[in-house]
């Protein structure tokens, strides 16, 4: 590939998702996209870049952006954040309904994760529970709207327990129940998009927002932005769940540090 | 001093497989072809703290075993036991619960699945 395309390419998808590509990083340009390429019968990644030169918006673009991220993903994955929100966050949470966030959901785990310990924690208290799951990777939302996991996915992390009371056997798959299914609502939604907070007006203001690993594949500049945007989607006091190290540095007065364990959640405190 | 563990299995694969993967979590483990060579080891073996177990074997199945075994007022609850079978469904998955199992794997497994039960349950292992 050509220095001026590969720039082109890491500034696409730096302006497009946020994502950063080092030069060192190029064959990974090349191992994802392969796929696309052929796809729509394009011969180099040259090319490429010259086809998204033209037209920014289209289905091929959304597509690049879809192919670069990384959509891995576990049901309570790294667990102490559902624990810190049976435990911490919904006892704090006096409104009906609570609103959250999955902000990143690639193929739903969290969402549904978080829901599985909403109905847990509530189920016959009389409160709602209300969860948006949003992502930028169209595929990702398709199958996480779906609710079916496959027997790999569905056992990591997930205590037997709640596969025998939330999910139902469909062949080899795993399908959610409806009654957690119907708790979480999925859409698209791009974290660095200066008009994010206009775009979830319709489902927030939130109580609790979870955008975990996903700010790592960021730049600073693009992690404080997105930090910004999430604070503008969320009530006062409302908590946002980062994984390690994700909140960037300059950006802590607003937050106030929650110790759970040895991590730590953050507390909107100042606009 | 490493904690005891039984691996119980008709496969002999399968004691190998898992045999590793449990000796490098840092258990010691001891290996079972069928149910009643497990009732005999958790004789000896009192202090096990935790057993992998199949369902199909000869002589006796993984699901009588673990009936039996909590039907002994000092086993009732511990040693913990995880199913590890090729019985993916619904309906087994209920009756080894009920039936005193703590967590249930369907195979085929790999370190990571074992190591997020062994965490689901409490259970320290070396990294
Ligand atoms: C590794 S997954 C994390 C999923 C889940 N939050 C978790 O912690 O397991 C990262 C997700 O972030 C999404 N993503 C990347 N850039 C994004 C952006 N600018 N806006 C919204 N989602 C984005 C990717 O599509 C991917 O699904």
């Amino acid at each position: 590939m050509q220095t001026p395309q590969f720039e082109f390419m890491r500034d696409f998808l730096l302006q497009q998702s946020g994502l950063v590509v080092e030069e060192s990083k190029m064959y990974l340009l090349r191992t994802r996209l392969q796929p696309l390429l052929k796809e729509h019968s394009i011969a180099t990644l040259n090319e490429l870049a010259d086809r998204l030169k033209k037209d920014r918006n289209s289905r091929l673009a959304r597509q690049v952006v879809d192919a670069m991220t990384t959509n891995e993903t576990l049901f309570f994955r790294d667990q102490y954040p559902f624990d810190a929100l049976r435990d911490v966050m919904l006892p704090q949470c006096a409104s009906s309904p609570v609103r959250i966030w999955s902000a990143a959901s690639s193929t739903g785990q969290e969402a549904y994760s978080i829901a599985m310990i909403a109905a847990e924690a509530l189920g016959g208290k009389g409160k709602r529970v209300e969860i948006a799951g949003t992502d930028i990777s169209d595929q990702a939302l398709t199958k996480a709207a779906g609710g079916t996991y496959t027997q790999m996915e569905v056992q990591r992390g997930m205590p037997a327990r709640l596969l025998i009371k939330y999910f139902e056997q469909d062949g080899s798959n795993w399908r959610l129940k409806p009654e957690i299914r119907n708790m979480v609502r999925f859409g698209p939604a791009n974290l660095v998009s200066p008009t994010l907070s206009s775009e979830m007006r319709g489902k927030g203001p939130f109580d609790i927002v979870f955008c975990r690993n996903v700010l790592i594949y960021f730049n600073v500049g693009a992690r404080l932005q997105v930090i910004d945007n999430l604070a503008a989607c969320m009530k006062d006091s409302g908590y946002l769940v980062t994984g390690a190290a994700e909140i960037p540095k300059g950006n802590k007065s607003r937050w106030e540090a929650v110790h759970f364990g040895n991590r730590n959640l953050w507390r909107l405190v100042a606009r | 001093m490493a904690e005891k563990m039984m691996v119980v299995d008709d496969a002999r694969v399968v004691r190998v497989s898992l045999g590793k993967i449990m000796q490098s979590l840092g258990f010691e483990v001891i290996a079972c072809e069928d149910g009643q060579q497990a009732m005999q080891a958790i004789l000896e073996n009192p202090d096990v703290r935790l057993i992998m177990l199949d369902w199909h074997m000869p002589v006796m199945n993984g699901y009588d075993f673990l009936v039996r075994l909590r039907e002994m007022p000092e086993h009732s609850s511990s040693p913990l036991v995880v199913m590890v079978t090729t019985e993916a469904s619904m309906p087994s998955m209920m009756k080894a619960l009920s039936a005193g199992a703590d967590e249930y794997i369907m195979k085929p497994f790999d370190a990571s699945l074992i190591k997020s039960k062994l965490d689901l349950l409490g259970v320290a292992y070396k990294e």
